[in-house]
């Protein structure tokens, strides 16, 4: 007994050892599934047709939307109705660029679409965290309307500006960025691609975000935030980084919409393009990092059938999967499929013995 | 060495004075208890100690600063320790991701965002130490809602003992809802700390109280009416009076 | 004087509007805990029926707003005993769904009516206007401003001087306590949505006739109705009343001298009061 603690002082526990061999372990079973599905959209798109191949990219955008949404919805436990405004900053950046400025400029606009939500979310972040709970909830709500109306009013947003014309409001059309890459410019497939690279840094990213004690301590304030604090944890200053980044991330997703839409307008600021992100992550799972992916792929999936058979009929079948998700998916997709990977030890994203 | 000191510190609740004007200072390594009957006062009392609360009146100093405004995590900052009357755990978490949270509070790396949090070997390392003193190392995976009752307080003491350098643990009713032998375990690892920690204890266990505390306070509507050695206070007629008929193991 | 009395009156009438379909959802956020984002959809749904009523079938003004009162009442019902039930405290369940039906109702209500707006329907005989001090001013909104007494007054009256009320305001500080008492608060909970939405869709056929029914309306009067109980206080009726007067007062001065701000100064207050005084003007603090 004596003899092995004493070994044992020269040399880490065994526990840590075996920490950091399932460390390894996990990573490779954790990106197992991205595998998987990264190889499934890399190599479909050439080879279906046009407009399965936009739905595709969409739903990675809204993926991108729906995963920086949930770090503060299913990890902070922050319900924000408010992200429309950041998505429809980013929209909107690369949209006036290309309009007011001729910026056509990836390299420019993607920075700027970035740097926009962000400074918004830093401006709007101590007002809104002034309140918890339904008042955050209602603040947020109501700067987003806001965010609305001044858009269908500012001068600067309509496609025809100039001269005193009140009352016209033009909606910003958008065309696909320059690469700066001689001979490159984008097509629907290439444009896919870009979308694609564009979602695996986003996920990466992410992976590495709620991995990290970063991560762990925004679910630690979900929990329970007045021990957080006891423990020595400014859970404010969480709140309001978490909120950063989740705006940085739906610019991102904002500005790759606009591109791929062709087309941004106000209503993309205002509270039914904040749903979006919450019933995806609610329908995929807002435990787990993919379960927005997933909850993105299947709204997008249903909205491209509606779309072709009952376009009109579109807000009734979106409402009745907010309904049906709120009733049956308990826990969502995700976490089901979560269940299947029990014995390679993911939950959380987090790692298990 | 003085570590703590209260004064003339109250609390007001819309005209009641759930803390009215308490004044007592403690020293470095000092096992003080502070009881007295529901509603006395003693959590809001911490409360007020650990920042959960903002005092009506008075001033709070910990080793020598004044600390009456500034917020909970400062305070832990500073070597404050806490535990809740009610589990405060995260019961959704499992025993080694609370204790990893636990240990993190006050280390710099709790902003880091691009490593994995086992990748802090040092700490995971501590983390399982802990968990194999406070026996629980085999649930180590355990999501924290399904421990038992004595198993959760047995963790949460544990890991506010041992959370970052605390100097000052504030004990909220540690063995309160657990049997006797359970609380004769923290009994026993609150005597088992060093002299270097102060330890400051809210209960109703009068075996716990007697089992550590060196000076005891009675605490009714808010004021002080002893303080003292426990020989003395358990004869005080005014504390007595108080207890009389009562019984002591309420909680 | 003439500007300030028709702007006070116009206030006062899109106030007493507002007050009728505030009061509903104040109570329900307040009593139940259920943060109801439909019932503004319930509000454009009972103005439909009230159209269809008066307009297709052309009955009596009075029988249509009773109709469109009914509906709104029941769709209600079917949203709280259906639904609402199942995720008592879940607010982000509860906000989802109930937002669900904001897109439901709004696409039926679409589909069935078309998405041309319709105009006010009233009564021929209630048109008009008064003569007051030399002031014309339309009867109708007259109307509307004692409707909305009447009824301010029968809900405070119920909320204060009944034993109905009197439970309501209790279950609002302890549920648990209030139903240890043997009182079946799933039925007071099912008879006060019941009324909150009756009185969304009774606002709805009263409103259309200031300003018409059409299919956004389903948001807007959310918001309208979010606004004033964020700003009046969130449980009472007297909260939800000042909030509407003042927003419906500072919206009609407000539209007066600053046309193009239009919303926006209901949302600076909004966003003002939610800072400084979350809980709102009379509101007390509810969790």
């Amino acid at each position: 007994m004596e003899k092995d603690r004493i070994q044992r002082i020269g040399r880490l526990p065994n526990e840590v050892e075996r920490v950091s061999h399932l460390t390894s372990r996990i990573l490779l079973g954790r990106f197992g599934p991205l595998i998987i599905a990264v190889i499934l959209l890399l190599t479909l798109p050439p080879f279906v047709p046009m407009d399965i191949r936009l739905m595709m990219a969409k739903f990675l955008i809204f993926a991108i939307f729906a995963m920086g949404f949930n770090l503060v919805f299913g990890y902070l436990g922050l319900l924000s109705l408010g992200h429309g405004v950041y998505f429809g900053a980013g929209g909107y950046t690369v949209a006036l660029l290309q309009y007011h400025l001729h910026i056509d400029s990836f390299w420019i606009a993607m920075p700027l679409a970035i740097l926009v939500p962000v400074v918004l979310a830093a401006l709007l972040g101590p007002i809104v965290l002034r309140s918890t709970g339904m008042y955050f909830l209602l603040l947020t709500f109501a700067i987003g309307e806001l965010f609305y109306s001044i858009s269908w009013q500012a001068r600067f947003m309509s496609v025809i500006g100039v001269g005193g014309e009140r009352g016209v409001r033009g909606i910003p059309s958008v065309i696909y960025p320059d690469l700066n890459i001689p001979g490159l410019a984008l097509d629907t497939t290439s444009f896919y691609y870009f979308i694609l690279v564009g979602f695996v840094i986003c996920y990466i990213l992410l992976y590495r975000i709620t991995n990290s004690p970063f991560g762990h301590a925004l679910v630690g304030i979900r929990e329970g935030e007045p021990r957080m604090q006891a423990l020595g944890f400014n859970t404010w200053r969480y709140k309001y980084i978490a909120l950063i980044i989740s705006a940085a991330f739906s610019g991102v997703a904002g500005a790759m919409f606009a591109w791929h839409n062709t087309i941004i307008d106000p209503s993309h600021f205002a509270v039914g393009t904040s749903f979006l992100p919450m019933v995806m992550s609610i329908i995929g799972g807002s435990k787990v990092l993919f379960g927005p992916v997933i909850g993105a792929v299947i709204v997008i999936f249903v909205e491209y059938f509606a779309s072709i058979h009952m376009r009109l009929r579109w807000p009734l079948i979106l409402g009745s999967i907010f309904v049906v998700a709120v009733m049956f998916a308990r826990a969502g997709v995700g976490v089901y499929l979560e269940r299947l990977w029990k014995k390679v030890g993911v939950r959380y994203g987090n790692t298990k013995s | 060495m003085e570590i703590l000191r209260v004064e003339h510190l109250t609390k007001e609740f819309g005209g009641v004075q759930a803390v009215s004007d308490v004044s007592f200072s403690v020293e470095v390594g000092e096992r003080l208890a502070i009881i007295g009957p529901n509603g006395a006062g003693k959590t809001t009392l911490f409360n007020l100690i650990n920042g959960q609360l903002c005092p009506t009146a008075g001033h709070i100093y910990f080793k020598g600063q004044d600390i009456t405004k500034t917020p909970t995590h400062f305070r832990a900052h500073a070597g404050q320790g806490r535990s809740f009357q009610r589990t405060s755990l995260f019961l959704n978490l499992t025993e080694f991701e609370n204790a990893l949270l636990a240990l993190h509070g006050t280390k710099p790396s709790r902003y880091e965002m691009l490593r994995n949090i086992t990748s802090y070997d040092d700490l995971c390392g501590k983390a399982c130490e802990t968990l194999e003193t406070a026996a629980l190392s085999e649930k180590r995976d355990e999501l924290v809602d399904n421990l038992s009752y004595g198993e959760q307080r047995r963790l949460e003491i544990a890991l506010t003992t041992v959370a970052s350098e605390v100097k000052l643990l504030l004990l909220d009713e540690p063995s309160c809802g657990l049997t006797s032998v359970e609380s004769a375990n923290i009994t026993k690892v609150i005597r088992t700390l060093g002299k270097d920690i102060t330890v400051l204890l809210v209960a109703h266990d009068m075996d716990l109280v007697f089992g550590v505390a060196e000076r005891i306070i009675v605490l009714h509507y808010g004021k002080i009416i002893a303080d003292g050695r426990p020989e003395k206070v358990k004869d005080d007629p005014m504390v007595r009076e108080i207890y009389l008929g009562t019984d002591w193991r309420q909680c | 004087m003439e500007f300030f009395a028709t702007n006070l009156l116009n206030g006062l009438s899109f106030g007493m509007v507002l007050f009728l379909i505030a009061s509903g959802l104040s109570i329900i956020i307040g009593v139940m805990g259920i943060i109801n984002l439909s019932h503004g959809a319930l509000y454009m749904f009972g103005a439909y029926v009230g159209w269809t009523v008066a307009k297709q079938y052309g009955l009596n003004f009075w029988f249509a707003v009773l109709s469109g009162a009914l509906a709104a009442g029941l769709v209600g019902l079917f949203i709280e005993r259906g639904f609402l039930r199942r995720l008592y405290k879940q607010m982000n369940e509860q906000v989802l769904l109930t937002f669900g039906f904001v897109y439901i109702i709004t696409n039926i209500c679409l589909w069935v009516w078309g998405g041309v707006a319709k105009v006010p329907f009233w009564d021929p005989a209630l048109s008009g206007s008064f003569d007051l001090a030399g002031l014309l001013y339309p009867k109708t909104r007259i109307i509307v401003i004692c409707i909305g007494v009447v009824l301010a007054v029968f809900l405070w009256w119920l909320q204060d001087k009944t034993r109905v009320g009197a439970i309501v305001r209790a279950g609002m500080d302890d549920k648990e306590m209030v139903t240890a008492l043997g009182i079946n608060m799933g039925r007071v909970s099912m008879l006060i949505f019941f009324l909150a939405a009756f009185i969304a869709g009774f606002a709805g056929v009263v409103g259309a006739q200031l300003w018409g029914v059409y299919t956004y309306q389903g948001l807007q009067t959310l918001l309208f109705a979010l606004i004033i109980i964020i700003v009046g206080g969130i449980g009472s009726i007297q909260g939800a009343l000042t909030g509407a007067l003042l927003i419906g007062v500072i919206d009609a001065f407000g539209k007066a001298l600053f046309p193009d701000l239009a919303m926006f100064t209901m949302y600076i207050v909004m966003i003002v009061i939610l800072i400084v005084k979350p809980s709102g003007l009379l509101g007390r603090k509810v969790q």
